[in-house]
């Protein structure tokens, strides 16, 4: 297959940082020579393991996002009840967990810890970083930082989605998707944590703004922590459970946060750029995938029907 | 512990069981018979009914009818129509009456016109600052009267006379909040455990009755609990109609009324205090713990000021000291944050508060379904290209795609 310019410049640069000699650099552009230009056909004709091929997420991301999930569904359970008192559900659902002597103990107690995995995160945040530019690997398009790329893949998926393109945009390591996502949970996240403390500490937080905004602060905050509690409670309920469990191709469930690894379709579907990496560093990738389409008539395509004419 | 419950399930029944034989005999007093016949219903009557107040005397109350009151208003059938219509009953259960708080204050210590038998029609309603005459102080010895609560009251924002017409009436008098119960189970069978161990030393049993009954009644009702008192405020503070017609009222008058009035219980019940006292919290701040002063608790809520009026707790230079009182680390800013969070009033945080509800509203709804139209879409758009739901058979892209490009 013929790379973009775009595609080209990740796998030379992927080259470089990995340090591949000639010989190998020769065996990779091969391999993709040999690819069918439509890359439909690669992610069609792959073999997947539900359970996940290509290595993504490392302990520490899994650990976070495993905190995130038992924290964020607590908090949500046993605080909606304390804002929406006037509702039918909430009074069940409070006496469950023993009333509102237990459930707002509970319910600052989980938050204390979400804040400490918060700091975890942002620990291996700045030790992956330190670490991958101090080794000379590391590369802005494959973090989680929103590149103007993005916007132009947002709208390319759109046309692919109404039936205008025939290829999804090549996405890189994270898509716009995942990108969105997870700052809309990083700023809710500062949001409730912000907000919480203002209802744990409302005389530090008076003491510390100027007096004429801290009473607006305060009801600022004490819209705040329901609302976002409740937008980020539908947009996992609605989307990201969507995402993960219900979108084609990974229902019942994607089992990326638990394995770590992503399936091969899904790779070279949406994340077509990191692939490209994948082949660069790992060459027993490049076997399999050569035998998967060499065995479906699909490698060296164009060569073939040479021969054929 | 359960013999306790059986006694007073038991001495409950018998008084409930005494009103409804005096519910059956009343029928039999409307029959229109021979002279012989009512004749022989009012002997059973004034029997039964003698021995009724005899049997009761003899269980429980030292209830004495000095003044001969009983003789005409122990007939359950002393009635009469009002002008308005309505029937308004002058019967005395006298075991009923030996058993509620004011058991030992002659009938003519409070109803204090009445002269002579058979009495003139009562004009005046007995009002709570009356001195009683047999009841001395036992501090003081001088007469016992609730003057002193009354007098504080007729100073607060919700003095009112004990009769009065027009708007004032709808203000709480004595009896409004001290509705003064006429049957409490606990009171009808003290717990043995308590009264056995007085009788050692006080010896008469019915004299270690009546001192329970005295002290444990002041001692539960003194302090409620904080969702009883914000439900006692908000029986009037809650009432929209009641809230609404005084707003008016004010607003003719040209009287200026609190910014909170109109929504002051709506408010506090979505504030961190209204909810947590809602769910049963007893720590935190209810009605009256803000309102009125700790210092001299059980007079100051007699004296409730608006807050307006600078001796009120919740006047702008006592804000710090009130908030302090749970708070102890508030400050001037801290005073200032409102406690009666709210969208619907037209000044203040209110606005800025209804306008950031507005936006967040809106954003919300627009992230909701923004996302959602785009998983149906996605959903729509890689189905048309051949993608099934579940991968299965190392792929999920088995179904045939009408674009082509199927897999092999």
């Amino acid at each position: 297959m013929k790379l973009s310019a775009e595609a080209k410049s990740v796998l030379q640069s992927s080259l470089a940082k990995n340090k591949i000699d000639e010989n190998e650099q020769k065996e990779i552009e091969d391999l993709i020579d040999g690819l069918p230009d439509d890359r439909v056909l690669i992610y069609k004709n792959v073999e997947s393991d539900p359970l996940g091929d290509i290595y993504r997420y490392s302990i520490h991301i899994r650990l976070q996002h495993m905190l995130t999930f038992v924290t964020f569904l607590t908090l949500a359970f046993t605080g909606l009840p304390i804002h929406f008192f006037n509702a039918s559900w909430a009074e069940p659902f409070n006496s469950i967990l023993g009333g509102v002597d237990v459930t707002r103990v509970i319910h600052r107690t989980i938050a204390v810890v979400m804040v400490s995995s918060m700091l975890y995160h942002i620990l291996t945040l700045v030790a992956g970083t330190i670490s991958r530019i101090l080794s000379g690997t590391f590369d802005i398009r494959r973090t989680i930082i929103p590149l103007w790329k993005d916007a132009k893949d947002f709208k390319d998926d759109l046309l692919y989605f109404a039936g205008k393109r025939l290829q999804r945009p090549e996405m890189d390591k994270f898509m716009y998707k995942q990108k969105l996502h997870y700052f809309a949970a990083s700023f809710g996240n500062t949001v409730m944590v912000i907000s919480g403390s203002s209802f744990l500490f409302p005389e530090l937080w008076a003491s510390i703004l100027p007096a004429s905004i801290s009473s607006e602060f305060q009801e600022l905050m004490r819209l705040s922590h329901p609302h976002e509690a409740l937008l980020a409670l539908l947009v996992v309920a609605f989307w990201h459970w969507y995402n993960v469990h219900l979108a084609p191709g990974r229902f019942p469930m994607q089992w990326t946060f638990l394995t770590g690894k992503i399936t091969r379709e899904h790779q070279i579907e949406e994340h077509f750029l990191e692939y490209i990496r994948n082949l660069v560093e790992l060459p027993d990738e490049r076997k399999k995938l050569k035998e998967m389409m060499e065995s479906r008539g699909l490698f060296n395509q164009s060569a073939n029907a040479d021969q054929g004419s | 512990m359960k013999t306790d419950y059986a006694k007073k399930t038991y001495v409950g029944s018998v008084i409930m069981f005494k009103s409804i034989l005096n519910k059956i005999k009343r029928p039999l007093q409307n029959i229109k018979r021979p002279l012989g016949w009512i004749q022989f219903n009012l002997i059973f009557l004034i029997v039964f009914n003698v021995t009724t107040v005899q049997a009761s005397e003899n269980a429980s109350s030292p209830f004495e009818d000095d003044e001969s009151c009983l003789t005409c208003h122990k007939y359950p059938r002393m009635m009469r129509v009002t002008d308005e219509g309505t029937i308004r009953s002058y019967y005395i259960m006298p075991d009923v009456y030996a058993n509620t708080v004011h058991r030992n204050v002659p009938c003519r210590d409070c109803h204090t016109n009445i002269q002579q038998l058979p009495h003139e029609p009562v004009e005046k309603g007995v009002s709570c600052d009356t001195q009683c005459h047999s009841i001395k102080n036992p501090a003081t010895g001088k007469p016992f009267s609730h003057k002193v609560i009354v007098d504080a009251y007729s100073q607060s924002v919700h003095g009112r006379e004990k009769v009065e017409t027009g708007i004032e009436s709808d203000k709480p008098y004595c009896i409004t909040c001290h509705n003064n119960p006429i049957y409490d189970p606990i009171e009808q069978a003290p717990p043995e455990h308590i009264v056995s161990r007085c009788v050692l030393c006080h010896e008469d049993g019915n004299f270690v009755q009546q001192w329970y009954k005295h002290t444990s009644r002041r001692i539960r009702e003194v302090k409620n609990t904080s969702a009883q008192i914000v439900q006692l405020c908000s029986a009037c503070h809650g009432d929209e109609k009641l809230v609404t017609k005084h707003i008016e009222h004010a607003k003719k008058e040209g009287r200026e009324l609190g910014e909170k009035f109109a929504v002051a219980v709506e408010s506090y019940n979505d504030s961190f205090h209204g909810k947590l006292t809602n769910y049963g919290f007893g720590e935190t701040a209810n009605c009256l713990d803000c309102h009125a002063e700790q210092e001299n608790y059980y007079k100051s809520v007699h004296e409730i000021k608006p807050s307006r009026d600078p001796e009120s707790p919740v006047h702008k230079d006592n804000r710090v000291e009130t908030c302090q009182q749970c708070h102890s680390l508030a400050d001037e800013n801290f005073a200032s944050l409102d406690p009666h969070p709210t969208t619907k009033t037209e000044t203040g945080v209110g606005v800025f508060r209804s306008l950031a509800e507005k936006i967040y509203n809106m954003m919300s709804v627009t992230v909701i379904f923004g996302l959602l139209g785009l998983a149906i879409f996605e959903t729509i758009g890689r189905r048309r290209d051949g993608v099934s739901f579940v991968l299965r058979k190392s792929t999920s892209w088995r179904r045939k795609s009408k674009r082509g490009r199927d897999r092999v």
